[in-house]
């Protein structure tokens, strides 16, 4: 844990030490335990984000393996490698590892390590998160292929169509195991959304203001707000289908009012965002590494802030392009295939961006750049058979064929793995010190760059023939058999190209040649450091006066490790970090970060032993699992920013900053803001649910439900208001110095949420009956449910904050946890007024 | 505490709001008029459907114009500024991508209305 324990050998603030001490000094507060111990309760950014690359390329590997399987059987018809139950397990875990388990993380892998590097600073703002994070995902992923041992792995497809899923067609774990372990390492994606939002926007180095900021950071920022807005359709979906699975709920299930298409549309509004999610990430990586190559800043720099910013928004107008297929009405089918072709604009504007850099500069080839050149040729005829697709007529041609598969593996394996690989050669001597040789890694681009094209360029022919996908073998007739062989036989030249690379790489943290510091000559701030970065990163937190720092200011190396800037004490001995203003990147506050802790594994291990209980119906485990899983949480929030914290610290000599507790930007609250981004998209979901089951239902309320009685539903409402005048009402007397009156406000706002819930639910009884028996109670109650767990979680913090004021830890000036509790009760009032309105208003009007 | 500006990033991004609520309404009123038959009265010889979904055409495309004109007019008066300042850097580069995000989200809206004016609300 990471209670303070008085060491007196630690100075305190005004001593001034020598830079050797102070050195020192960073290093002890900065480092992990040791040994088992150290790994298992580490926090900072480098540890995990090392894991989650490594991890990430762990699930490569067995992803990959399976795609060797599907080939073998596919390389000639009527095989029996796999049989066809096998085949569709295969298929469908393949897609589900390459996705959820190697695409997303490692991506954010890279941001987790890049971004507090890039950005100047020493760790991410809530390091506990990224570590709570990465065991979700560790877990999550362990809990999916646990299915094999159990032998029931899922196959309904890594798209999980429903009626396919459901418990009629799809008896046994399968489906669960995909449901529960695809969510359980989903966490990973929105806490690491979370994270990163706040770091780019409060953790800047001073002088990295809006127009200075790495287009990489840009990249990450936008894809965070697009994970924050495209999971939680997806997590919603999961847990729908969940429910209709473990409680017979029928959500999607005709007979009973609900609709299979709509599991279509909640996917698909995660599936096609997803794909930009994968994709923007990699085009920061492009957009860092072409400058350093081609030896000039990037030309356009505004264009591809424009393109990141447009495709974020509008790669969420696409997600019916993969439903042209289903039914829907042709003006509908127009709008996305209009929309498909729109998204083309910027990601056109980007790829020229980064032609004109290099033919302004004097390019260098060096391995990265190769697969920067690979990543261009594959993603550029990916992206042209995605415009052929966008195409509504072309797209009912080869609609499950092969053709797909091949557009999708040129756009993610052209579009995200070559620059990640790219990537993975370019920072290699940050995180290792050393260089990877060079022969190997070109041998190992040779075979990857062959080997796909010949494995997926047939693939073209073979789908526009007429192979179809996700079946088990295919017609002698077809004549396509030949270009199946070459397929499979490709696909195991990519495979050993793989290999190579992650040998190349490996190796290279032993054998490399010690390498020169900023190797490649590059402009950003990451390569300051020296390489291997040490675990506080900066010694003294940067100022930046440039997009190119280093390009610009070549003394910024020798500044950042000495200790006489910024932060270059580790006050009280504990971590800091510099917080600085949104669009000024000017200091604002000095933020305290936690050291080493249990509290993430714990976490996430009581999160397991919960959907292990779950997924074995011993439902009493699950419930038996909240007490940890609360305590441990509020445990961890009871771990900072209490009065031991000091209200304000030196950064540096005659620079004074109140710490986050006190300060307007606090990264908590933002990590608020970001959260309720996650928390309202999964609400706009289920409401998106809601009104798509009216639309297509006969009469609403359904299933033989009535109205619920008047009396209760407005009592329920005045409660209601009562709790937001609560919630309101709280801070205003704290910072007017009444403790007391807050902690009463916060009183009358529990009681009266719990009372509102308390009126409406016995009402709802009455009037709905039982979820079971039609979409509309199904959907009905998941309401209900959603907001009484919400308002479960507001109790919680209103009791917190309660007794953090009563125990002198929140006050008038350290009002940081006041203010965030306000603000989520603000927004549960909110909800709670929408779901009121659909439970009880909108029944009576449709 | 951070400097003021008059164009921020929520405020960049605002253009690109527009175009979302544009294409979610359009698309959700296009379901309602084929599932419920909602306003397929013919007017003056189109759909009144058609009608409205023009109308709101046109008002996201004035909404996003008024966002980009305001965005233009302040990357003039930042370009007339003298250069050196880091404000003025920052206020020229904000201005500039507002205005071009008003002009992305301008196509893109135009994108979205062409099929209204191709095809049938209902096929």
């Amino acid at each position: 844990m990471s209670a303070p324990t008085p060491d007196h050998t630690i100075p305190t603030p005004g001593d001034h030490l020598r830079h050797a001490d102070r050195i020192a000094l960073l290093e002890r507060v900065w480092a992990n335990g040791r040994g088992l111990v150290g790994q298992l309760t580490a926090v900072n950014h480098t540890t995990i984000a090392l894991r989650f690359i490594v991890t990430g390329l762990g699930f490569l590997l067995v992803g990959g393996m399976l795609s060797m399987f599907i080939r073998l059987q596919l390389s000639w018809p009527g095989l029996n490698v796999l049989d066809p139950e096998r085949y569709a397990q295969f298929v469908t875990m393949h897609g589900t590892t390459m996705m959820f388990l190697f695409a997303v993380p490692i991506m954010e892998g890279f941001a987790m390590y890049l971004i507090p590097k890039m950005l100047g600073t020493r760790d991410l703002p809530f390091p506990r998160l990224s570590a709570f994070g990465w065991w979700c995902y560790l877990f999550g992923g362990l809990f999916l292929y646990s299915s094999f041992i159990f032998g029931s792995v899922p196959d309904g497809g890594w798209f999980m169509y429903t009626p396919l899923t459901d418990s009629t067609y799809s008896p046994g774990k399968g489906a669960d195991f995909w449901l529960i372990g695809v969510t359980f390492a989903e966490i990973a994606a929105v806490t690491a959304a979370v994270e990163l939002i706040v770091a780019i926007l409060v953790t800047r180095a001073p002088g990295m203001d809006l127009t200075r900021m790495p287009l990489f950071a840009w990249a990450i920022l936008v894809t965070a707000f697009m994970i924050a807005f495209g999971f939680p359709p997806l997590i919603l979906a999961s847990l729908l289908l969940e429910i209709q699975r473990a409680f017979d709920f029928a959500f999607f299930e005709v007979a009973r009012g609900g609709d299979p298409l709509l599991w279509q549309h909640l996917f698909w509004l995660f599936g096609h965002p997803e794909v930009y999610i994968i994709f923007l990430p990699a085009a920061g990586v492009v957009s860092t590494i072409v400058p350093t190559f081609a030896r000039r800043p990037i030309v356009g720099y505004t264009w591809i802030v424009l393109a990141l910013v447009a495709t974020g928004f509008l790669s969420f107008g696409l997600w019916v392009h993969h439903m042209f297929a289903v039914g829907i009405p042709l003006l509908a089918l127009a709008f996305f295939s209009a929309a498909s072709m729109a998204v083309a604009i910027p990601t056109g504007i980007q790829v020229f961006a980064w032609i004109a850099t290099l033919w302004a500069g004097k390019p260098w080839l060096r391995v990265p750049m190769l697969y920067i050149i690979g990543f261009f040729i594959t993603f550029v005829c990916g992206g042209l058979t995605g415009v052929m697709l966008a195409f509504v007529p072309f797209d009912w041609q080869a609609h499950d064929t092969h053709f797909v598969v091949a557009h999708l593996h040129y756009v993610l394996i052209g579009g995200m793995m070559f620059p990640m690989f790219a990537g993975l050669y370019y920072w290699l001597p940050l995180a290792s010190g050393r260089m990877p040789s060079e022969s190997l890694s070109r041998s190992g681009f040779w075979l990857v760059f062959i080997g796909f094209h010949l494995a997926f360029l047939p693939m073209h022919i073979t789908g526009l023939v007429g192979m179809p996908r996700r079946v088990e073998s295919y017609a002698m007739e077809l004549g396509v058999q030949w270009l199946n062989l070459l397929s499979t036989a490709a696909g195991f030249v990519l495979a050993v190209g793989i290999v190579a690379i992650l040998i190349d790489v490996a190796l290279c943290f032993r054998l490399g040649r010690r390498g020169t510091e900023n190797p490649w000559q590059a402009g950003t701030l990451e390569w300051a450091l020296p390489h291997p970065a040490p675990k506080y990163n900066f010694a003294s937190i940067p100022v930046v006066g440039d997009r190119d720092p280093l390009w610009h200011d070549p003394a910024l190396v020798e500044a950042t490790r000495r200790t006489d800037g910024l932060l270059g004490e580790a006050v009280e001995g504990r971590r800091w970090i510099l917080g600085t203003g949104i669009q000024s990147a000017q200091p604002e506050q000095a933020i305290r970060l936690s050291g080493s802790t249990w509290l993430p594994l714990l976490a996430a291990l009581s999160i397991a032993v919960l959907l292990g209980g779950f997924i074995t119906s011993q439902y009493w485990l699950s419930v038996l699992m909240l007490l940890p899983l609360v305590g441990l949480f509020l445990r961890w929030l009871w771990t900072v920013n209490g009065r031991e914290t000091p209200l304000e610290i030196d950064v540096a000599p005659g620079l004074r900053l109140p710490t986050q507790a006190a300060a307007h930007n606090a990264p908590g609250w933002w990590g608020l803001v970001g959260t309720l981004l996650i928390v309202g998209s999964l609400f706009a979901s289920l409401v998106f649910a809601y009104f798509y089951l009216w639309l297509n239902a006969p009469a609403w309320p359904g299933g033989g439900a009535t109205l619920t009685a008047s009396t209760p539903m407005l009592a329920a409402l005045g409660a209601l208001l009562a709790a937001g005048i609560g919630a309101w009402r709280m801070p205003i007397a704290l910072r007017a110095g009444h403790a007391r009156a807050a902690v009463v406000w916060s009183v009358l706002a529990i009681a009266s949420a719990i009372a509102s819930l308390a009126l409406q639910l016995p009402a709802l009884a009455d009037a709905v009956g039982a979820p079971q028996r039609h979409a509309y109670g199904s959907v009905v109650w998941t309401l209900a449910g959603f907001q009484a767990l919400h308002v479960a979680v507001a109790v919680l913090i209103a009791g917190f904050v309660a007794l953090r004021i009563h125990r002198g830890h929140v006050d008038a000036v350290r009002s940081l946890e006041a203010r965030i509790a306000t603000g989520f009760w603000r927004y549960v009032v909110a909800q709670g007024l929408i779901v009121w309105a659909l439970l009880h208003l909108f029944p009576r009007f449709a | 505490m951070s400097t003021r500006l008059p164009i921020g990033l929520t405020r960049m991004s605002m253009p690109l709001v527009v175009w979302a609520l544009h294409f979610v309404t359009v698309y959700s009123l296009q379901g309602l008029a084929c599932a419920r038959a909602l306003w397929r009265a013919p007017v003056a010889g189109l759909e009144t459907m058609t009608w409205v979904l023009w109308a709101l055409t046109a008002l996201a495309l004035v909404v996003i114009a008024v966002f980009g004109a305001a965005a233009l007019r302040g990357w003039r008066s930042a370009r007339a500024q003298p250069d050196g300042r880091t404000e003025t850097a920052r206020m020229r580069f904000l201005t500039a991508l507002s205005a071009l995000v008003a002009l992305i989200a301008a196509i893109g809206v135009v994108f979205t209305a062409v099929p209204v004016a191709l095809l049938p609300t209902c096929a």
